[in-house]
């Protein structure tokens, strides 16, 4: 069921309890789970922190603390599937839920008991009503079979054949409608559940119960302003959405900044400033230099074409136009000329509004404490997914968590450059590859879809054995290819991406992603699509991640689950 | 004696907190705290103090020292003068570095006072050298100096009392049997 006062109905009720809190593995999740923390930490709560990677991860997590905990709060993780019968608890233990995966699981939204939806309900949900989907059979037989008996009760024997046909004919008249009502509610579930896509951040729902108790602070801001970037850097919301909950953030920093306009009694320098940007769109670029943002954010790249040589000639053409000297353009940022630096936003819109790259900039907010650190909130997303999916060194996935986690308090810079370091890696490889699938036509169309399978071989392959990772490099290619192809048909089509996962086992991580459009609501339907094709291919496949379009599997089955999606889609 | 012993001693200091809960009257072994009332100001130990700022659960309103126009004037007083001027509070620097790390935004012009209170504590250390520099120097017998706080003190015992040490060490090799300079021990 869903929670209506999130104050009440969960914080009061957690506050004297023990807690175990199962965070997923991605940036939005890891903000929420910092304002939880921090909101227990006031309350002296006691918790226990459980990262997890994938439903086996949840179970085994689960069976682990069944014992000593009743109450669990999920953060992105476990809203659409039916976890009651996935992880067989008992009655006692109660779920709390916040999850941006949607469609919710039915049972979910209807179980009065152990579930409760830390969710908006008019989030766009679309949920069926109960009469759909669920009925009570047996009191349809009951009475039915009474009406029978009493039929039979109240007349002689005599004519009880012809009552007899009578309660034939009405229970086969009822059956036919049982039939047609599941017919209808196969349907109507289908349809709900056909495509995948993400709702309100996890992290805006936290710090809206930090608002609510007035325990709101400033770093909680700054987490739920990251965690709501998370979801744009990844694509995973629609524009409208994402510049909707900008709006609201922007009323919840306004309020902060209120005390900042006082002269006399100005906050000291070392106090945490949260600001409105209308910013650029290259990623990182006050962390490293203007030349290396603009080849590498994958906005510029696929408008100037930058793998061919004549997008690098409108590249030089581009910073010309503008009059930046090479030599400033190439060194770092923060080194470059103040004159340059003071006018570049508007620059580089304007010269940008000339190569047809109308929507450089872009609504975001930045922070800014201390004399050096200045951060802008998608710099914070991708330094904490470099760390959260660090493939460098041979660490667990659990250190990388603690790690990721530990870079988002402010204390922690020196980890927090670290990720940027290689998160900048990591876009660099990301345009390598980008650049070489598309030269040497590595993306081939299926038909219903567009397919390109990374080869063992191909260099920082080992980075894109990660979800994120492996998604963020399809939706740059995808883009690319839109840019690069004049088949016009190709342009409609989804991606399918594939790259070795684990190469003693055997397996390869499978992405899908929707088409690229401007209008795209960012439904996913490959979820659904991939367990069939296993399904009826029985290939070895392992549906571990909490998103459905992601999934593992064995290279050998590579191709058959290929031709079966074939078959399926078109 | 550590650094950290003195701040942990200034810690017991009273300073002045805006609550924002409810809380009947503390009986602790130092001493009762108060009944805390929302919005009605009360006198407690710095320690309590951050702890309850931490969890977001009061205000901090500075000590009545802690003034830019006060301090300045402090500071011009310890410049002009020869001998030590009474410190703002017996534990002035530890207490400016707790409030100000944990609870800077409760007290205004936060800056201006981390400056001021480094000057006047800098002017008084560079006293301090200039003393002891002239003690040994002249090879006094005993001196007085009024007005430290426990942290000056601290900061030139280590190194005050080593170096007497060797002096002695010295002097009574040179002249073996010689009581002069009879330094105390500590």
């Amino acid at each position: 069921m869903f929670v209506t006062d999130i104050r009440k109905e969960f914080y009061e009720v957690v506050a004297n309890q023990r807690v175990a809190l199962l965070v997923a593995s991605d940036i939005d999740a890891l903000c929420a789970c910092k304002i939880l923390q921090a909101l227990f930490h006031c309350d002296q709560v006691q918790y226990t922190l459980v990262p997890v990677a994938g439903w086996q991860d949840l179970g085994t997590a689960f069976l682990e603390h069944k014992d000593q905990f009743k109450y669990f709060v999920l953060i992105n993780c476990g809203a659409n599937v039916d976890l009651l019968e996935m992880l067989q608890p008992d009655e006692d233990s109660i779920f709390f839920i916040c999850d941006t995966h949607r469609p919710v699981d039915v049972v979910n939204v209807y179980n009065e008991t152990q579930i409760k939806l830390l969710i908006k309900q008019d989030d766009d949900l679309g949920v069926p009503s109960y009469d759909e989907i669920f009925r009570d059979d047996e009191e349809e037989e009951e009475g039915g079979d009474s009406g029978n008996e009493s039929e039979q009760s109240s007349e002689p024997s005599g004519k009880r054949r012809r009552f007899d046909e009578g309660a034939v004919e009405r229970r086969i008249e009822r059956q036919r409608e049982k039939r047609e009502w599941e017919a209808r509610r196969r349907e109507i579930l289908f349809d709900y559940e056909q495509y995948e896509y993400h709702g309100t951040s996890a992290a805006m729902m936290f710090f809206e119960l930090a608002w609510v108790s007035t325990k709101d602070t400033k770093d909680m801001l700054w987490w739920a302003v990251i965690g709501l970037t998370d979801q744009w850097v990844h694509d995973k919301v629609t524009h409208m959405k994402y510049v909707t909950d900008i709006a609201t953030m922007q009323r919840h920093v306004s309020r902060h900044n209120h005390r900042n306009e006082d002269e006399d009694n100005s906050l000291s320098i070392d106090c945490m400033r949260i600001s409105f940007e209308y910013d650029l769109r290259l990623t990182l670029y006050q962390h490293w230099s203007l030349y290396e943002s603009i080849r590498n954010s994958c906005y510029t790249s696929c408008h100037f074409k930058l793998w061919t040589l004549n997008g690098q000639k409108k590249l030089q053409e581009f910073l010309a136009d503008m009059g930046l000297p090479l030599k400033q353009v190439r060194q770092k940022f923060t080194s470059m000329d103040m004159s340059i630096k003071e006018n570049l936003r508007e620059a580089i819109e304007e010269s940008s509004n000339k190569y047809g790259m109308k929507d450089i900039r872009i609504q975001t907010f930045g922070v800014h404490f201390g004399f050096k650190n200045r951060f802008l909130a998608s710099d914070m997303v991708h330094a904490t997914t470099a760390l959260l999916e660090n493939t460098e060194k041979d660490e667990n996935e659990t250190d990388n968590f603690i790690k990721a986690l530990e870079s988002l308090s402010r204390s922690n810079l020196e980890r927090l450059h670290s990720g940027m370091d290689l998160a900048k890696k990591k876009l660099m490889a990301i345009q390598q590859t980008v650049a070489s699938c598309i030269c040497t036509n590595l993306i081939l169309s299926q038909g219903p879809f567009l397919y390109c399978y990374l080869m063992e071989g191909t260099p920082d392959v080992k980075l894109f054995s990660k979800p994120m990772a492996l998604t963020l490099l399809s939706k740059y290619l995808l883009k690319a290819f839109i840019q690069s192809t004049r088949n016009k048909r190709c342009r409609l089509l989804p991606l399918i991406m594939a790259a070795p996962k684990d190469v003693e086992k055997g397996t390869v991580l499978v992405v899908g992603i929707p088409p690229e459009s401007e209008t795209s609501d960012k439904k996913n339907f490959f979820g659904r699509a991939f367990e069939k094709a296993a399904e009826s291919t029985s290939s070895r496949t392992l549906h571990d991640h909490f998103d459905t379009s992601i999934i593992e599997l064995k290279t050998e089955d590579r191709s058959k689950f290929l031709d079966a999606l074939i078959t399926l889609l078109s | 004696m550590d650094p950290s012993e003195v701040e942990f001693l200034a810690e017991k200091e009273l300073v002045k907190i805006i609550p924002n809960f409810n809380l009947d009257k503390l009986y602790l072994i130092g001493g009762d705290l108060g009944p805390f009332n929302p919005g009605l100001p009360l006198d407690v130990p710095v320690w309590l103090a951050l702890n309850l700022k931490q969890r977001q659960k009061c205000r901090v309103v500075p000590p009545d020292w802690m003034d830019v126009e006060k301090l300045e004037e402090m500071r011009e007083l310890e410049r002009k003068a020869a001998a030590f001027t009474p410190a703002p509070s017996p534990y002035y620097m530890e207490l400016t570095k707790l409030l100000l790390n944990h609870a800077s935004d409760n007290i205004p012009k936060a800056d201006e006072i981390r400056t001021l209170v480094k000057d006047i504590w800098d002017t008084r250390i560079a006293k301090l050298r200039l003393s002891a520099d002239s003690f040994i120097s002249q090879q006094e017998a005993h001196a007085k100096l009024d007005n430290l706080t426990l942290m000056e003190i601290n900061t030139i015992r280590g190194f005050l009392l080593d170096s007497l040490n060797c002096l002695y060490k010295l002097r009574s090799n040179l002249q073996s049997g010689s009581s002069k300079g009879r330094l105390a021990d500590f």
